[in-house]
């Protein structure tokens, strides 16, 4: 059974071979092949270099495009700044207000050099590992899309306290989101995965979940061509999953690791995929045997559950995680998780 | 909460209704002036938000946002008030000092920290997004500030004041310059704080001012019995 077969039996609730796997692993590839990040993050022949060493040292059943969201910022003009050993940052956002930002033109997605990048990107890894391993295309939801243009400031300004204009640029990043869902779909992404900020109600009131972030949510998901799958974007989800599950295209969720996998599966129902539970950026804070103890109970919890895949959450898994950290996960599930088809 | 209106406030902020919390603050004032709003209105609210983010984790981050705004409102009409009367603008404490560490590009905590240290009087120097550590250490020096505010959104920059915790113990500051780290890493990694020298956190910034008050007091405490060096926290 190869990765694809794995996480779409995955999907459809069929038997596999063993549990899939899957670290984000974005950045690390640069650091497996010593790939500066400012050519990493800009090149797609160096990003598809990181990835395929990746994939040859840690065979992890899902791949991931460029994890680099402030791509997107600088699409709309926005400024950067580039880092040795971590994702560049936004440091000037292109507008000042929501009102500014809803007055920019939609970047043309087969145009803007930082778009061509990314798509360029999912095209080699799809082409690359077609038939093998699904291509995750990753991005931002409509909802959280305008901070990388406006900044978080601007934004929170605008959905609780200006409404209109939280409208009108919803509209405009909704229409964004649907053209470039689908483009990174039609480029060879199997699934998208959007790290979801503005509508966890630990982050924003209820009002404006309920009011603006959720009804933006299901129109563009609509309109989207494939399956999505819903990252915890640093907040818990369990608490409020339920909430997401009537979303059209959803077909899994990325849980905090402070989340219980078992109340995120009570609030799902049997079907969405759920992927967790380990925090990925302090993953070298754990000893081996930390790690592989955690591994295996995750495991063990989840032993019945025909739609789970272990997974890292939060950000990328960091830069100076040493490699026998990350080859734990994998073994842990290799030799522990095997299931007779 | 001490009197109704401080309910009533604390109401308008969980809605984000940010017209109707100047109301109140303006009604108010209107009897007793903006000082007393400030003690008898304001800061009860403030501080029940504080403990129902800590506690309960009812309040969501936009509402700590939401107070925030009204704290920053309400002290731009505290400071036209003592203008007007001719008492000056002068802070009560501090000075203090606070930016986002090196390479981290978000402000909107740190600004929220300033909002919330400022109407609880403290006079602040703020060095904005990407602040150097000898930048943080060179100001605070010069403005003879006790305690120097980091702030961090994601673990990747957090580690970067540990470059801040050396740079203070190089020029002989331990203990007199006390290091307060806060950011929204810190909440969900709290032990975060002490790996990278941290003298204090709060989980949120309305929990700032109490943080700011303990650091500055073991600062002073510090410097007038250095044996206790070896037995504080």
């Amino acid at each position: 059974m190869n990765s694809l077969e794995r996480v779409l039996n995955t999907v459809a609730g069929k038997p596999v071979d063993r549990p899939a796997y899957t670290l984000t692993l974005s950045l690390y590839g640069a650091r497996l092949t010593g790939c500066p990040l400012s050519r990493y993050y800009t090149d797609p022949a160096a990003y598809v270099e990181g990835q395929c060493a990746v994939r040859e040292t840690f065979q992890p059943d899902l791949l991931f495009s460029p994890f680099v969201l402030t791509a997107l910022g600088e699409a709309f003009g926005s400024r950067v700044a580039y880092f040795d050993h971590y994702p560049p940052n936004l440091t000037r956002p292109a507008a000042r207000s929501a009102e500014e930002a809803a007055a920019i033109s939609l970047p043309d997605i087969d145009a803007h050099p930082r778009l061509l990048f990314l798509r360029e990107a999912v095209r080699r890894l799809a082409a690359r590992y077609c038939g093998e391993v699904p291509i995750v295309g990753v991005m931002v939801g409509p909802v959280d899309l305008p901070p990388l243009i406006m900044g978080l400031e601007a934004w929170y300004e605008a959905l609780l306290f200006d409404e209109d204009t939280a409208r009108k640029m919803l509209e405009k990043s909704c229409r964004f989101f649907i053209d470039w869902g689908n483009a990174l779909l039609g480029d060879g992404a199997a699934f998208l995965a959007l790290p979801d900020v503005f509508s966890n109600p630990t982050v924003m009131p209820r009002r404006v979940v309920r009011d603006l972030a959720m009804p933006a949510l299901a129109a563009s998901f609509g309109e989207i061509r494939g399956p999505i799958v819903i990252h915890h974007g640093g907040s818990r989800l369990a608490p409020f999953i339920r909430d997401y599950t009537a979303l059209p295209n959803v077909v899994g969720f990325v849980v905090d690791a402070r989340d219980s996998l078992a109340e995120a599966r009570e609030g799902l129902g049997a079907a969405p995929v759920l992927l967790g539970n380990i925090d990925g950026p302090t993953l070298h804070q754990q000893s081996p045997e930390e790690l592989q103890v955690r591994c295996a109970r995750i495991l063990a919890d989840r032993v019945q559950d025909p739609h789970f895949i272990l997974a890292t959450s939060a950000a990328d898994v960091a830069w100076d995680t040493p490699p026998d950290m990350i080859q734990v996960v994998c073994r842990t599930v290799q030799e522990n998780g095997k299931r007779g088809l | 909460m001490t009197n109704d209106l401080s309910q009533e406030l604390l109401k308008a902020i969980l809605d984000a209704d940010r017209g109707e919390a100047n109301r109140l603050i303006d009604e108010w004032a209107a009897r007793h002036g903006y000082e007393s709003a400030v003690t008898e209105v304001l800061t009860p609210a403030l501080e029940a938000i504080g403990q129902m983010y800590m506690k309960t984790g009812e309040a969501t981050l936009a509402q700590g946002y939401v107070a925030g705004k009204i704290a920053e409102d309400v002290l731009t009409k505290v400071l036209a008030a003592r203008q007007e009367v001719g008492a000056g603008d002068a802070p009560l404490k501090g000075p203090v000092v606070i930016g986002n560490t090196e390479d981290d590009y978000h402000p909107l905590g740190r600004k929220m920290v300033a909002a919330f240290l400022r109407i609880a009087g403290w006079e602040v120097f703020d060095l904005g997004v990407d602040a150097s550590p000898s930048a943080l250490v060179d100001e605070a020096v010069a403005k003879g500030a006790r305690v120097v505010g980091a702030s961090a959104m994601m673990y990747s920059t957090a580690r970067n004041i540990r470059k801040l915790r050396e740079e203070i113990d190089r020029r002989g500051l331990t203990g007199r310059l006390q290091l307060a780290v806060g950011g929204a890493v810190f909440k969900l990694r709290p032990e975060l704080a002490r790996e990278i020298g941290g003298d204090g956190t709060a989980a949120t910034a309305l929990q700032a001012p109490a943080l700011f008050e303990e650091l500055w007091n073991r600062s002073l405490a510090l410097e007038s019995q250095p044996g206790l060096k070896e037995v504080l926290p």
